[in-house]
Formats: C-alpha cells, structure tokens, sequence
C-alpha cells in the first residue's frame, strides 16, 4: 500500500525540484528544533535532503485544530533523535501547498530520503500520531 | 490596444473576485478559456481590509451569519433553563467580543485561502490590484506598493460590487463604521447607533442587541424599503419588543467624538422637526451601498451604460460594449445577492465559452433577512402584486401560527405570521409567499422551487405537512383576509 501511495506521490517532488528559486536561506541549524520552513530551498534542503525522516505539518494560525495538532506534534518529536519535525506556514508557503497538494489544514506528510510515504488530513488522535511517530523513527534502521 | 495580431494575455478578465466574478471565471476555465481575476480591497475608511472572496465571504453573508448565530445561542441558553437544562449563574452569561470576532475573522481566513488555492488548482492568474480600464481590450493593475500591471483580454467582466455609502454629514467619515468593520472591531461596539434600515441595518442591530449591546436604529423613510411592508412591519416590532430603539422618520445630522471617546448624535425628525441626540458608543452607517464603477474608468473602454447611481445597465449581462460585460451588485435592477452574481456568472460563462444560450431569470428570486425573527420571502410583495395586477383580481392567505418550541420558554409568539399572495381566479398560481419566524430561509428555500414550477393554492393546500414543523403551516393556509376571519390560530394539529 505504502509503495503505491509512494508511486503516485513520487511527481511532487520532481515538480518542487523545479519550484527552486534563489532565496535567502535561513541560517539555523538542525538538531532537534523544530524546522520552522520560510521558503522552497529550506524545505528542499532541510526536509527533503535531510539524512532522518521528517514529520512535514502543514499549518494556520487561523485554523483550530492546528493549534491543537502542532504543539502535540512538537511535544511528541522534539526528544527524537532520528526524527524531524518541519512546520510549514500555508500562508507564506503557497508553492508548497500547490506542490502536495494540500486542500485543508492541518495536513501532516511524512518524507523520508526525499519520498513521500504517509499523508494524513485533519486533526487526528493520539493515537494515530504516536503510530506514525513509532513508523517513521523505525524508518532509518529498516532502509540502512 | 488590442494585439494587432489579435492574440490577447486572456480569453477572460474578471475584475473583481467575489461571488459573481470567481464564479465566472472558475466556469470559464471548465469550458478551457485563460482566465485571469483581479480583487483588491480599498481599506474602508477607519481603515479596514480583507483577503479575496468578495463581499459575501468577507464582509456579509458569512461573518452576519455567523454572529446572528452567535445572539440565536445567547437566546438559546436562557430558553435551555426553561426545558430543564442547568445553567449555572444564568445572570452571569455574557458574550466575548474578541473571542468572537476571532473565531468569525479565522473562519473567513480559512474561505480567503481555499479560495486561493482553488484559484491556483484551475490555474487561474490572481492578480491583487486594482483594475481599471486603459482601453477597452486593456486592463491596468495597480498593486498595494503601487507597481502596475497590464493585460489585454479578449473578454472583461465587470464585477466589482459595491461599498457602504456615507451620509454627507459631520463626523460621519472621521468616527463611523460600516459593516465593511463591524465583523472585524477590535474593541466591542458598546451602546450602538445605526443608521440605516434596510436589511444591513436591521440584521446589525438585531444581533448587536441580542449580544447585549444597546441598539437604536435611525429610519429615514421606512424599515426594509422594498420588501412587503407589513411583514416588514413584523420584523421590526419584534426587535422593538427585543429592545432595539427605533426611530422613524429620522435622519442623522452630525457625530462628534466627546473627550471621553465616545460619539454624540444629532438627528432630526423630519415629521416633527424635533432634533434629538444621545451618546453612543459606536455609530454604524448603512445607509445603502454604491457601485464601484468611477474608479473602473469606464470611458477608456466605451462602456456608456450607467443608471444615475452608477450601476451597469446590462439586461443580459452584456453592456454597450459587446465583449464587455457586467454581473453582481454592480449591475442595476437586480436582486444584490450572492446566489444570484454565482448564477448569472456562471450562467454568462457558458454562453461566453460553451456557446449555450440560457440567460439568467432574475424573477422570483428568494432572500432572506436575518433579523432576530426571521423573515423570508420569494415572489412579489402584496403591495407589487396589487399594483401589477389589481387587489380584486388577488387572494391573500393568512395566519399566525405558534411554533411548538416557543411554548415552553414562553417565547412571544405576538409577530410569527406568514402569507401567500396568489392570484383570485382557480387555481389561483401563488405570486407570492412571505414568513417571519424562526430558520426562515430553511422555510422558504424549498418553496422558491414551487414558485418556479408555478405552485397554485389549490397544489399548496393539497400538500401534506410534516409535523411539528414551521413550514408546514404554509400547507395550513386557509382563512383569506378578504374573508376577515380571525387568522390567528386555535390550536395545533386540528
């Protein structure tokens, strides 16, 4: 199921490899923060060529649910160490949303080596998050 | 100029993104035209704007909506303590402005984006500017930093809709508010005078009011001036016996601001030529909108076709100049209605695009005014239909009703009334149909349809109601006022 969702949802990122643009990069470094995505080089950068794979939220401040979704989302992968975290503002980030497609928020996409392999729509429970959370920080070790 | 070689940047240029433009355009680019739409929003004068979707989106429909639900659920507490519900401290239920305006200003940001992205989907070209015409195949941008923009267009509509009118009077300008600001205020609007009592001003001050802020309404002629005056009528004695002030016959002179901040009103009573003034808090001008067509420079392009108040004169959406053409509150004589700009515009798409040939029936349109008691409507007034075709030759039913709910918390049954206008020889086709209460445009929705399959009296009262329901005591309707029996109800289910 996995690879043919990855199959259908391997052409965004050929589109966003042409989306790139000479930008100014932001500087901060990552460890553990929260990557807090300005523009389509440090996505590309720093979620999409990121070594660990990275939990992608997209976000509003003007929605309610993402202000119920993101912080958990925060707290849950902060103390992982082989696990990113990247918000991305849908407001200052239109190409982005144009890119996966995102209709609705909060959308989380999880990237892994560049690939797109889970997306879900909406506010979703505990338990769906600590699940995807277990999938992806396993993720590393299954493909090294 | 238009291209020599005769290819234009689009096959259709929209000025204006709200109801009647996005529509078209997004119908364009189903029938494979290039579309292009451009929305900007000229700050109101105390200086408020919004993001794309137009009037309804931003400034109407949605947000009035929205709070007339929010002063609906103020009501409903207090009548849920009448079927047994525990509300704590019952005295000490009070609305939240900011977290009000919050949620309705999140909710509208979230339309602003989807429609964004839609836009972007269908590969439809936003351009945030404002347009006017250079020539009439040209359109020029100017962006907020004041940068231009050109495009040439095979195709332009006009669809630009309207702002709140000002009264020429001190003050007015410096310290009032519109509804362009109302949905949005950052402080809350405190004891408010309204100026204005068409269905914007009404529909404000039902629900400032039923929010706990003090309302007082300024009536220059009449309240709902167009619609069916006795129902109209009905509608403002129920907000009088709700608490708002209102004052007929009244036009506003000046608004000073005292040192305290607040507002000084001066009105006159144009009967008695008695002045008046009182302190308010906030002061809300709706005293009628006016298209935005000056600053389209119209003359550029050729476009003659204006009434006297500046609106377009386009019958079939088309005006003087044949591929320009016009939809929405921008054009004259028709209902101002979001439904109604969706439908032409789409509607105009297809004849553009598709080469259809259905024209948009601007007859029997339903609306709704949402006051606190509800009044909708589709067809004529009584007052049109007398005119059009003589009282004699009309029947009107009548009849109050009680609607099930209201009994327990003792609600005031004293203006839920409706009537059908219908014509007096059998079958007697309804040409009209009129209810004030509670969800009337749910009421009314379902029977623009019959109104458009020409529903007779005989077919209404043929009709089974469902039970216990508002709407069916249109299926009840029985007693005439020309038979001057009581309309008013025994009692239910008999």
């Amino acid at each position: 199921m996995c690879s043919a969702m990855c199959q259908g949802l391997k052409s965004p990122v050929r589109r966003l490899a042409n989306l790139r643009k000479a930008k100014n990069i932001s500087t901060s470094i990552v460890h553990n923060e929260t990557i807090l995505v300005k523009n389509n080089d440090e996505f590309v950068h720093k979620v999409m060529n990121n070594e660990k794979p990275v939990i992608v939220n997209f976000h509003a401040e003007w929605c309610e649910p993402c202000k119920i979704l993101t912080p958990k989302l925060k707290e849950l992968v902060e103390p992982l160490p082989n696990l990113d975290l990247a918000i991305v503002d849908v407001e200052e980030n239109a190409d982005l949303v144009h890119t996966f497609e995102v209709k609705a928020v909060p959308a989380v996409i999880a990237i892994s080596n560049g690939l797109v392999v889970d997306k879900f729509i909406g506010l979703v429970d505990t338990d769906m998050i600590n699940n995807l959370i277990d999938r992806m920080s396993n993720k590393k070790k299954d493909d090294s | 100029m238009a291209p020599i070689d005769g290819t234009f940047d689009y096959d259709l240029a929209v000025i204006g993104g709200g109801s009647g433009g996005l529509a078209c355009a997004k119908e364009a680019v189903n029938q494979g035209a290039r579309v292009a739409v451009l929305d900007y929003v000229t700050p109101s004068p105390q200086g408020t704007k919004w993001g794309l979707g137009g009037t309804c989106v931003n400034v109407g429909c949605i947000p009035k909506k929205l709070m007339h639900q929010a002063a609906i659920l103020g009501e409903s507490i207090h009548e849920a303590v009448a079927y047994g519900w525990q509300v704590p401290s019952l005295d000490q239920i009070k609305i939240n402005w900011s977290a009000l305006t919050e949620s309705v200003q999140n909710h509208i940001k979230s339309v602003n984006w989807v429609t964004r992205v839609d836009l972007r989907d269908k590969k439809i070209d936003y351009i945030n500017g404002l347009g006017e015409f250079k020539d009439p195949h040209t359109i020029i941008a100017t962006m907020k930093n004041g940068s231009k923009k050109e495009l040439t267009a095979k195709n332009i509509l006009i669809a630009v809709g309207g702002r709140p009118h000002y009264p020429e009077i001190p003050g007015a300008l410096e310290y009032c508010i519109s509804s362009d600001d109302i949905f949005s205020l950052g402080h809350p609007p405190g004891k408010t005078l309204v100026v204005g009592a068409g269905y914007i001003g009404l529909e404000c001050a039902g629900f400032l009011n039923s929010l706990g802020y003090p309302a007082t309404v300024l009536i220059r002629s009449v309240p709902l001036r167009g619609f069916d005056q006795q129902m109209a009528s009905m509608v403002t004695s129920e907000m009088e016996m709700k608490g708002v002030q209102l004052h007929h016959k009244c036009i506003p002179l000046s608004v000073e601001k005292l040192e305290s901040g607040q507002l000084k009103a001066k009105w006159l009573n144009t009967e008695t030529q008695e002045q008046f003034e009182d302190t308010f808090d906030t002061v809300l001008m709706a005293t009628g909108r006016y298209a935005l067509t000056e600053q389209l420079n119209l003359d550029a392009a050729g476009v003659k076709t204006l009434s006297s108040n500046g609106k377009i004169v386009a019958e079939t959406e088309q005006t003087n100049v044949p591929h320009i053409y016009a939809v929405g509150d921008v054009l004259e004589g028709r209902p101002e209605l979001t439904p109604v700009a969706i439908h032409a515009g789409r509607l105009l798409a297809r004849r553009m695009f598709a080469g259809a040939t259905q024209y948009m029936d601007y007859e029997n349109v339903a609306t709704t005014v949402f006051t606190p008691l509800e009044y909708g409507c589709v067809g004529l007034s009584e007052e049109t239909a007398a005119q059009r075709y003589g009282s004699e030759n009309l029947e009107v039913y009548h009849a109050y009703y009680k609607p099930t709910e209201f009994f327990i918390p003792q609600r005031n049954i004293r203006n839920c009334y409706l009537k059908a206008v219908a014509l007096r020889e059998a079958p007697q086709r309804i040409l009209g149909l009129h209810f004030v209460g509670p969800v009337a445009g749910e009421v009314i929705q379902g029977f623009a349809a019959a109104i458009k399959c020409g529903i007779t009296m005989e077919q209404l009262m043929n009709t089974v109601g469902i039970h216990p329901t508002v709407a069916e005591e249109f299926t009840r309707l029985n007693i005439t006022k020309r038979s001057g029996k009581d309309p008013n109800p025994a009692s239910c289910c008999s």
